[in-house]
């Protein structure tokens, strides 16, 4: 198959390459975060398993050894790998923060190893099936085509909207909002909430945005044990009740600092994330008419929008690296590890390997190996969340194209600021003009 | 007792499983005895096409044809043949005792 891709007629003259003058000389990501693929692809070339001295984590960035590592959760813990992240250095401190104001410091029940991570996954796993998911497309259309209409009425008067702030984020976190049962959401508090979740795996937050991460994760987590209470006596039809009420495989319930970290888990893996791609989706069909072209070609054909949302997935993954740490010493990519080594897998160069990839920068729908990417994970932690966010994605793509005209971007592309974060790769702000189609 | 279904791996090694309970789902099956390439990440929600198989033909009717949704993330992998189906969607009953199945290559 690959074979295939290499002998098309653009081999070897991608016009889009990662391809740069980038030397690894005390090289950090922290340095490249905006535009990192550059780098990714000197790191693959020259040090596939890199120690980033500014991070103090070991960058992983072959497509090969991502893999290995993700399938291997014993050697690679997420657990540990996760937990030396969280709150980058100021933990003690957060922890007693949380305990004293956020009714207890709640560990991430997902993020764990086997057994443990196993007994709490299926919950998960049944609730956002493919199956269930698709029964839920003419409500997500509802609500997008609803945002859409708000975002063109102002566009249309030449107005510069917001295609992250105005359009993205409120969408994703209706939808979650939606299924958890939160219908007295405020949205600028839960992207408030996201934000100060998300940083603690960050890798850049300091002492005095540690505190004020903390105090909004304390208010996050009372909001979510107000829902828990309110549901505990009386059950709803919402899947916080379902947490609440869930019997779990193994006979056993979960304890109720399981239940907090689990919704938790749900309301930001489930918006930040969605978000960030429903964000570059506006910004590729902004600066890459031949993507927008695409789009437009496969809009009334399911199979083909499918397969633009995986190669947008691929093209720009939201997620960029997660950690985990080695349980032992182990070899990987030529590198010997220690033990307790801190792995940055890097998702996002995994996507654009061009070992895997032919001409990973062309944007190409009829890629042979188009789910081969990795911008959800493999293995045991591979997102629960992947039929959700590629159905807001798939309805987005396909309400945008056919009732928004002429996205352009207001600031230059180069002024376009990324949120400060090793785990995503997230536009903050994407003003745009846009037209009625 | 029970029913009995076969694997065939990508290296042309076979594995029988015996004695399952109707109900168990294909993919579950081959991961819970180590068959290689049924990986199974998504857990049978139909979402990441790693329990993908070949239906012998002899099976192919009473297996069924994919759904709308499997078609879909079907089409996410490699190799797709007519026969394809993802495994955590054919659910064990008794009618089909006696499955055989070849596993598709890996992504
Ligand atoms: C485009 C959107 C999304 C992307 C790119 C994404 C990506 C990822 C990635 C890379 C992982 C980690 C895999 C690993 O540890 O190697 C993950 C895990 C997870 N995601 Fe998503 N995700 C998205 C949307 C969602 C949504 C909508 C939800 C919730 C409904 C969600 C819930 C989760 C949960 C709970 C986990 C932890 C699973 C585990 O550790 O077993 N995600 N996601
Ligand atoms: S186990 Fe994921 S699609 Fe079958």
């Amino acid at each position: 198959m690959e074979q295939a891709q290499a002998a098309s007629p653009s081999a070897g003259k991608c016009p889009f390459t990662g391809q740069g003058a980038a030397s690894l000389e005390g090289a950090s990501l922290k340095d490249v975060m905006a535009h990192p693929n550059a780098f990714y692809q000197t790191l693959r070339s020259e040090a596939p398993v890199y120690f980033d001295a500014k991070l103090n984590m070991w960058l992983v960035s072959r497509y090969d050894d991502i893999v290995t590592v993700l399938r291997d959760p014993q050697t690679y813990s997420d657990k540990h790998g996760y937990a030396a992240m969280y709150a980058n250095g100021y933990f003690e401190e957060f922890k007693q923060i949380l305990e004293r104001d956020g009714g207890g410091f709640f560990a991430d029940a997902i993020k764990d190893d086997p057994p443990g991570h196993t007994r709490v996954r299926r919950l998960l796993e049944n609730a956002f099936t493919a199956h269930r998911v698709a029964t839920l497309e003419p409500g997500i259309t509802r609500i997008i085509v609803e945002l859409i209409e708000k975002l063109v009425e102002k566009g249309a008067s030449g107005q510069v909207v917001d295609g992250v702030k105005d359009f993205a984020i409120p969408l994703t976190i209706r939808v979650i909002c939606e299924q958890l049962g939160l219908a007295e959401f405020n949205a600028d508090k839960i992207q408030a909430w996201s934000g100060a979740v998300t940083a603690q795996i960050s890798k850049m937050q300091d002492r005095e945005q540690m505190l004020g991460n903390a105090a909004q994760i304390c208010d996050l987590q009372n909001f979510i044990i107000g829902e828990m209470k309110a549901r505990q006596d009386q059950p709803r039809e919402d899947m916080i009740s379902d947490i609440v009420h869930a019997k779990l495989d193994d006979g056993s319930v979960l304890e109720f600092g399981e239940a907090v970290s689990l919704i938790r888990a749900l309301i930001i893996a489930g918006n930040d994330t969605t978000a960030t791609a429903i964000g570059n989706l506006m910004f590729v069909l902004a600066t890459r008419p031949e993507v927008a072209k695409a789009l437009q070609d496969s809009v009334d054909d399911d199979r083909l929008l499918n397969r633009f949302v995986e190669e947008l997935l691929r093209i720009e993954p939201p997620v960029r690296g997660l950690a985990k740490m080695t349980t032992r010493e182990v070899e990987l990519g030529g590198v010997k590890l220690p033990a307790h080594a801190h792995l940055l897998v890097l998702y996002a160069s995994g996507n654009d390997d061009e070992t895997q990839f032919a001409c990973p920068r062309n944007f190409d729908i009829n890629r042979a190996n188009i789910g081969k990417h990795v911008a959800f994970g493999v293995g045991v932690h591979r997102c629960v969340g992947a039929s959700l966010s590629r159905m807001e994605i798939k309805v987005a793509a396909r309400e945008i194209s056919r009732r928004i005209a002429d996205i352009k971007l207001a600031i230059p592309a180069e002024q376009i600021a990324y949120l400060p974060t090793v785990a995503t790769r997230q536009i903050e702000r994407l003003p745009i003009t846009i037209k009625r189609r | 007792m029970g029913i009995k279904v076969t694997f065939v791996q990508a290296d042309g090694v076979e594995k029988t499983i015996e004695n399952i309970a109707p109900g168990e789902s294909m993919m579950e099956i081959g991961r819970f005895n180590g068959v290689e390439g049924i990986l199974g990440d998504c857990g049978g929600s139909c979402a990441c096409a790693t329990c993908h198989v070949y239906v012998d033909a002899a099976w192919e009717a009473r297996a069924g044809k994919p759904d709308d949704v499997e078609t879909s993330t079907l089409d996410m992998a490699p190799d797709v043949l007519p026969n394809s189906r993802l495994c955590c969607q054919i659910r064990l009953r008794d009618e089909l005792d006696g499955l055989r199945v070849t596993v598709a290559p890996s992504f």
